[in-house]
């Protein structure tokens, strides 16, 4: 386990993570490593980041979902988030320059079906 | 000096002539209002003192004023003749004060003074209140032409359109998405169509905008598909070096529904007709 984030394997080599109330955001070195551990010991292909307990997706939660994007490449893994509220998606489309890096499916179900990179 | 009992009726005829004869005002509410005029009137020059337009004296009658003013505009009635009205209670003042002898010159400054800042004040105010019910009668307007005009609606389960019509400015924009993305989120939308058929001219702050809104989409989860790019749009989008990146385009709303069954895996069929048994 990881703290902050709970993690479950789903099956078909996908890992679903549903961050905590307690995560930081802001200190991604303090999972970036526990994260990438237990996605190569579950040899995950898949990680879903659930963001239904996410109200608002600010810079710093952007920069901390680029980063696990980004781990996840090297690893071989594709990110997909699932759920993002409406909210969140609005203030993220007005923030961002580019489309994100990683995948956005509706829910966990969708997340599953998404074809990988 | 003043001879109210005369003022009042004449003031009371005239008020049938404007408003009476268009039915913005019954004759009943027409001497109510002349009554309640002449009380005000009356209390504020009784007061003695200079015009003060703090006093509560003049407060309520510019308040009387602003009162009726939005009644008849309520009511359809116009501001030119709530203004001649107006006018023409000044004029009879007037007229009442120069047939009466036995006012001082003193006295009649005095009068002359309260009645000039009394009605101008008034019509500034009715003149206000106009400006106030028109502003509000644009603002509703825009908006329900806001809400007409970029309808949302399911044409298959999963499947959203958005037929932009007309400009596309930050408000705008902003008040779309945040429909848009709430319907995606209830209806579990899959690809949006937008369809910008109607949309009259495209510059780099409206492809922005739908840039932002297909990026939101996407955020969701679901797909958008952009429709209807005319040749002019097209043009004006080269020579402007937009790049639309990995939005998904087809030339009309119907390739755009065709292209959104198929990345639902939806195929439409020919039925044939079934032959009627002879």
């Amino acid at each position: 386990m990881v703290d902050g984030m709970h993690l479950t394997p789903i099956g078909s080599r996908t890992v679903l993570l549903e961050p905590r109330d307690g995560m930081d955001p802001g200190d991604p070195e303090a999972y970036a490593e526990p994260l990438l551990q237990y996605l190569q010991r579950n040899q995950a292909r898949r990680l879903i980041y659930d963001l239904k307990n996410v109200p608002v997706i600010d810079e710093l939660y952007y920069a901390w979902l680029v980063r696990v994007s980004a781990l996840c490449q090297i690893a071989g893994i594709d990110l997909v988030t699932a759920n993002m509220r409406p909210a969140a998606a609005y203030a993220l489309a007005l923030m961002l320059t580019a489309p994100p890096p990683f995948t956005c499916a509706l829910d966990v179900d969708s997340a599953r079906g998404v074809a990988r990179r | 000096m003043l001879n109210i009992g005369k003022i009042s009726s004449i003031i009371e005829k005239q008020g049938q002539s404007i408003f009476g004869q268009t039915n913005l005002l019954s004759n009943e509410e027409i001497s109510d209002y002349t009554l309640e005029f002449l009380e005000l009137f009356v209390l504020l020059v009784q007061k003695g003192d200079k015009p003060d337009h703090r006093s509560p004296e003049f407060k309520a009658l510019r308040k009387f004023f602003g009162n009726a003013s939005h009644q008849i505009q309520l009511r359809g009635g116009t501001l030119d003749e709530f203004v001649r009205y107006v006018q023409f209670l000044q004029r009879v003042f007037l007229e009442n004060l120069e047939s009466d002898s036995s006012a001082t010159f003193e006295q009649t400054r005095e009068i002359l003074l309260l009645l000039a800042t009394m009605f101008n004040d008034i019509v500034l105010d009715v003149f206000h209140s106009y400006l106030e019910e028109k502003e509000r009668t644009i603002t509703a307007q825009q908006e329900e032409l806001r809400q007409t005009s970029t309808p949302i609606t399911e044409i298959w389960d999963g499947v959203l359109t958005l037929p932009v019509i007309g400009t596309l400015d930050s408000s705008r924009t902003l008040v779309v998405m945040e429909s848009l993305l709430s319907r995606i989120e209830a209806d579990r939308a899959k690809v949006v169509v937008i369809d910008v058929t109607g949309v009259l001219a495209i510059d780099s702050q409206v492809s922005h905008h739908l840039i932002q809104m297909i990026r939101a989409i996407g955020l969701m989860g679901a797909e958008a598909i952009l429709t209807g790019i005319r040749p002019e749009i097209a043009r004006a989008l080269t020579n402007l070096n937009i790049d639309l990146g990995d939005v998904i385009t087809r030339s009309s709303l119907s390739e755009g529904l065709k292209e959104a069954f198929r990345r639902l895996n939806i195929e439409a069929v020919n039925k044939p007709r079934p032959v009627p048994a002879s």
